[in-house]
């Protein structure tokens, strides 16, 4: 331990003094403060917030990826290159030792320079609100729905199986099939009816949603939606009355013992809208409903599209939710120091770092990559998908664990995602990418043929 | 006896992308280095010297046979934390400091704190890198990084120390220096396996030589051995006068031999040395490495081992107690600036030293005094153990004494 923690230092002080890391360092203290005092986002505090912090943890996640990609291949490349190793690798340290030590110091590095910068990236979202002129909406605004950590509770969808197959056996009774269509065809289009009725609101009709195990941390909750019309109203504005509380009252009208909430507000459509309520209504038996009744003045029909509805309550704290974020972007950092070493056990440091960034920025756009291969997979790209593909897979899905996904819209990042991350792309892929850089180190013939 | 270095049939073969064999960088090589023993490794450039060295250490795998260091395999942690080895160029972190270069290797080691931070102002101080001790080594001349590698080589106390042409890169102070320090490691039990191309140092320090050719032994055995003229005698003596060398002349006349008598001339080295310690002694500045004698007091000693024994075989007459501080103050002037101190760490040495053949060799050259010296050559001999090598220290201590009386115009 002695001698990887030697070596580790070692790396530490020349990641520093060759000036690799300074010029990330500076970046970042000019790049931070200077997205802090710029950034205005929609002109709202929350606006400004967003995109501050979704900028800053991208650029920060960006440049250290960039430094740990460099680092740890020019840690070892350069003591290859520069022979340095012909003195280490002859004192009794073990090769895998060697290797250890390299990641160890890059990844302690990583440690300290993330711990750094997101400091100063919490205490500037942190500070922000004091020094910006805001109206109090607004501060209630950004600390109700950024400065927080929400869990969301989603609407599955309706199995409408049953109800299509009846449909179906009935239109066929009729005869009123249309003649062009195979019969998984017309399966298809009427399951899709059937799910669009059940999302589908006339004037004057009720949609309501129910919700099991509800926990409210603080005092108020959060219905999020998105209206789709049909036909579009003029002004694309969309009455809704919305109701939330006991299942029992909104479902059977039987006497709650719990408040409930009812108010009608005026939205607009096609955009995200969110509607607070009091955090009393729900239930004692964690049983929540909210229902929305389409009012006149209304005059058409309101959809929710899939996804289009879900309830958010504060499920933790905003920071929390920020150290947890950054433990992904710390995840994601060690994958990529070991995926370095590996390179540079058979690289030179200009390929290896290009073999990197290559395998960095797939794995930054995998899901991307995977969605496009399957619209593939029906003529030449079975290849692909077949061979490319798995080996897509079996990189880290970093878009999957990105961290502004979760921070932005103060969603909860559980314990449990990060836990998964943790298990993926730290214990299984970059444990097996280092694994493997150990065995080609192992075998590896140090010394340069001289003759 | 278990060697210090064995190799079997040793073979490196570097083929090319197809995996044809190419050179045959080292050929069938058996080398046997015993405990104790300073063994030099000589060839021509490119006659695989340094590939069998980092064959041994692991650098390289070999193609066939195998090598054994310390009856163990050169990449075993355990066998390493008993070698010292210093590449053929000093790769040093151009970033750390001399003192954080010895530090870090000394972590590598496993010491602790405060035996490295003891050996590392020992060994700074012995290669006489003290004073730059917190520069960045890549601010360094090449002697200089030289110097700091060998200090890494050392810093584990080594039983074995494999120097890859320990002299490259120096001037010839340290040249001498670097000589001085290997005799003086071989006289407290360590084994030295050295490769050079630089004859004069090899034949300065080493017991025992092979010299290689396209990656095959061409010969090896005992330095004395291999250049003694074994037909020939010589004798050296102060400035006797005329009437004695006619003397001698006909004694060897009577036996029937030829006489030369001539007065040796000084080496190059040991003239430098003085000039350059001259200077010192005026304590002109230099931003350059300081020279020194010391060694480091944590260099152990071993019990003196077979070879050593056969050093005090081979040796002459047992000396007289006093005599070994002339050889103190000729390295005193060499280094010029500190010779207090070295004095006395030196003569302790000397005195508590094993008496090995070297020593006991120049110790007899010392009465050779400055003014008159003449050198002879003839059968009938008294001095009949001086060797080939005995006779070029010979000159510098006869030169030196001159020079410490301080008429060294007469050379």
């Amino acid at each position: 331990m002695h001698r990887i923690w030697a070596v580790a230092t070692n790396t530490i002080k020349q990641a520093l003094r060759m000036k690799i890391a300074v010029v990330f360092l500076i970046m970042l203290f000019v790049l931070l403060p200077a997205l802090g005092i710029s950034t205005t986002g929609d002109e709202t505090l929350k606006g400004r917030l967003q995109t501050f912090v979704s900028y800053s943890l991208s650029l920060m996640s960006f440049l250290l990826c960039l430094l740990t990609i460099i680092v740890s291949v020019y840690s070892v490349t350069s003591d290859i290159d520069q022979r340095q190793i012909y003195t280490v690798i002859t004192k009794p340290i073990r090769r895998f030792q060697f290797l250890m030590g390299k990641l160890l110091g890059v990844v302690v590095l990583d440690v300290i320079l993330l711990s750094v910068f997101s400091a100063v990236i919490y205490a500037v979202t942190i500070y922000t609100p004091r020094f910006v002129k805001a109206s109090e909406q607004e501060l209630v605004e950004a600390n109700n729905e950024f400065l927080t950590a929400r869990a969301a509770l989603t609407v599955p969808q309706v199995d409408v199986t049953a109800e299509v197959r009846a449909r179906y056996e009935e239109l066929r009774k009729l005869d009123q099939l249309p003649p062009d269509y195979t019969q998984e065809q017309v399966i298809t289009e009427l399951t899709k009816q059937a799910q669009l009725a059940k999302r589908a609101a006339g004037v004057g009709e009720v949609l309501s949603w129910e919700f099991d195990n509800v926990r409210p941390l603080a005092k108020s909750m959060f219905i999020r939606f998105k209206y789709d019309v049909f036909p579009n109203p003029p002004d694309s504005q969309v009455y809704g009355r919305w109701f939330a509380g006991d299942y029992q009252y909104i479902k059977y009208g039987q006497q709650p013992k719990t408040p409930i909430f009812d108010e009608v507000y005026k939205h607009a459509a096609r955009t995200f809208n969110e509607v607070q309520f009091p955090a009393e209504v729900v239930p004692e038996n964690g049983r929540l409903a909210i229902a929305f009744m389409n009012v006149p003045p209304n005059d058409t029909t309101v959809v929710f599209p899939p996804d289009g509805l879900e309830v958010l309550y504060k499920a933790d704290s905003f920071a929390a939710n920020f150290i947890r974020s950054v433990l992904l972007i710390l995840f994601r950092l060690i994958f990529l120091a070991c995926l370095g070493i590996l390179a540079s056990t058979f690289l030179s440091f200009p390929v290896a770092v290009l073999f990197c960034l290559v395998l960095f920025l797939t794995a930054s756009f995998s899901g991307f990559v995977i969605e496009s291969f399957d619209y593939l997979s029906q003529n030449i790209g079975m290849i692909y998908s077949y061979s490319l593909k798995w080996a897509i897979r079996l990189l880290p899905q970093f878009d999957q664990f990105n961290p502004t996904k979760f921070i932005v819209p103060a969603r909860l990042l559980s314990w449990s995602v990060v836990v998964k991350c943790a298990l993926f792309m730290v214990c299984i892929k970059a444990f097996l990418v280092f694994v493997l850089g150990l065995l080609i180190f192992s075998c590896k013939e140090i010394a340069r043929i001289t003759v | 006896m278990q060697y210090a270095v064995e190799t079997f049939s040793l073979t490196k073969i570097f083929s090319d992308w197809w995996g044809r064999a190419k050179v045959y960088a080292v050929d069938n090589l058996d080398l046997q280095v015993r405990p104790n023993e300073v063994f030099g490794l000589l060839g021509p450039n490119g006659s695989g010297k340094t590939t069998t060295l980092k064959m041994l250490l692991g650098l390289l795998h070999p193609t066939k046979g195998k090598a054994l260091l310390l009856g163990g395999d050169g990449a075993d942690p355990k066998i390493n934390s008993r070698i010292g080895f210093l590449p053929e160029e000093s790769y040093l972190y151009r970033y750390l400091s001399a003192r954080e270069t010895l530090d870090f290797y000394g972590r590598l080691f496993g010491l602790p704190a405060k035996v490295r931070k003891m050996r590392i102002e020992a060994l700074l101080d012995m290669v006489g890198l003290k004073a730059v001790a917190n520069r960045a080594v890549g601010t360094f001349s090449k002697g200089m990084a030289r110097r700091i590698g060998l200090a890494q080589a050392l810093i584990n106390d080594p039983d074995l120390l494999i120097l890859d042409e320990p002299t490259t890169g120096l001037d010839p102070i340290g040249t001498r220096q670097i000589k001085d320090l290997i005799l003086r490691l071989a006289e407290r039990g360590k084994t030295i396996l050295l490769s050079s191309h630089l004859l004069a140092d090899v034949e300065d320090v080493c017991d025992r030589i092979a010299i290689l050719y396209g990656g095959r032994i061409q010969t090896q055995g005992r330095v004395k051995e291999l250049l003694q003229q074994t037909n020939k005698r010589q004798i050296t003596t102060d400035a006797i006068s005329d009437s004695t060398v006619e003397k001698i002349r006909q004694l060897v006349a009577a036996e029937d031999g030829e006489c030369v008598v001539t007065s040796p001339m000084d080496k190059l080295e040991s003239f430098f040395i003085r000039t350059v310690a001259a200077a010192q002694q005026q304590a002109q500045s230099t931003s350059g490495a300081v020279s020194t004698t010391k060694i480091g007091d944590f260099l152990t000693r071993k019990e003196p081992m077979e070879s050593i024994l056969d050093k005090l075989v081979s040796a002459p007459v047992s000396q007289p107690e006093p005599e070994p501080a002339p050889t103190t103050e000729k390295v005193a002037a060499a280094s010029g600036s500190e010779s207090r101190p070295d004095e006395s760490l030196l003569s302790k040495l000397t005195h508590s030293r094993p008496e090995p053949a070297a020593r006991g060799q120049e110790a007899q050259t010392e009465p050779v005094k400055p003014s008159a010296a003449e050198h002879g050559q003839i059968k009938k001999n008294i001095l009949d153990q001086l060797t080939g090598r005995s006779d070029a220290q010979d000159k510098d201590k006869k030169e030196t004494g001159k020079s410490q009386a301080g008429d060294s115009g007469d050379a």
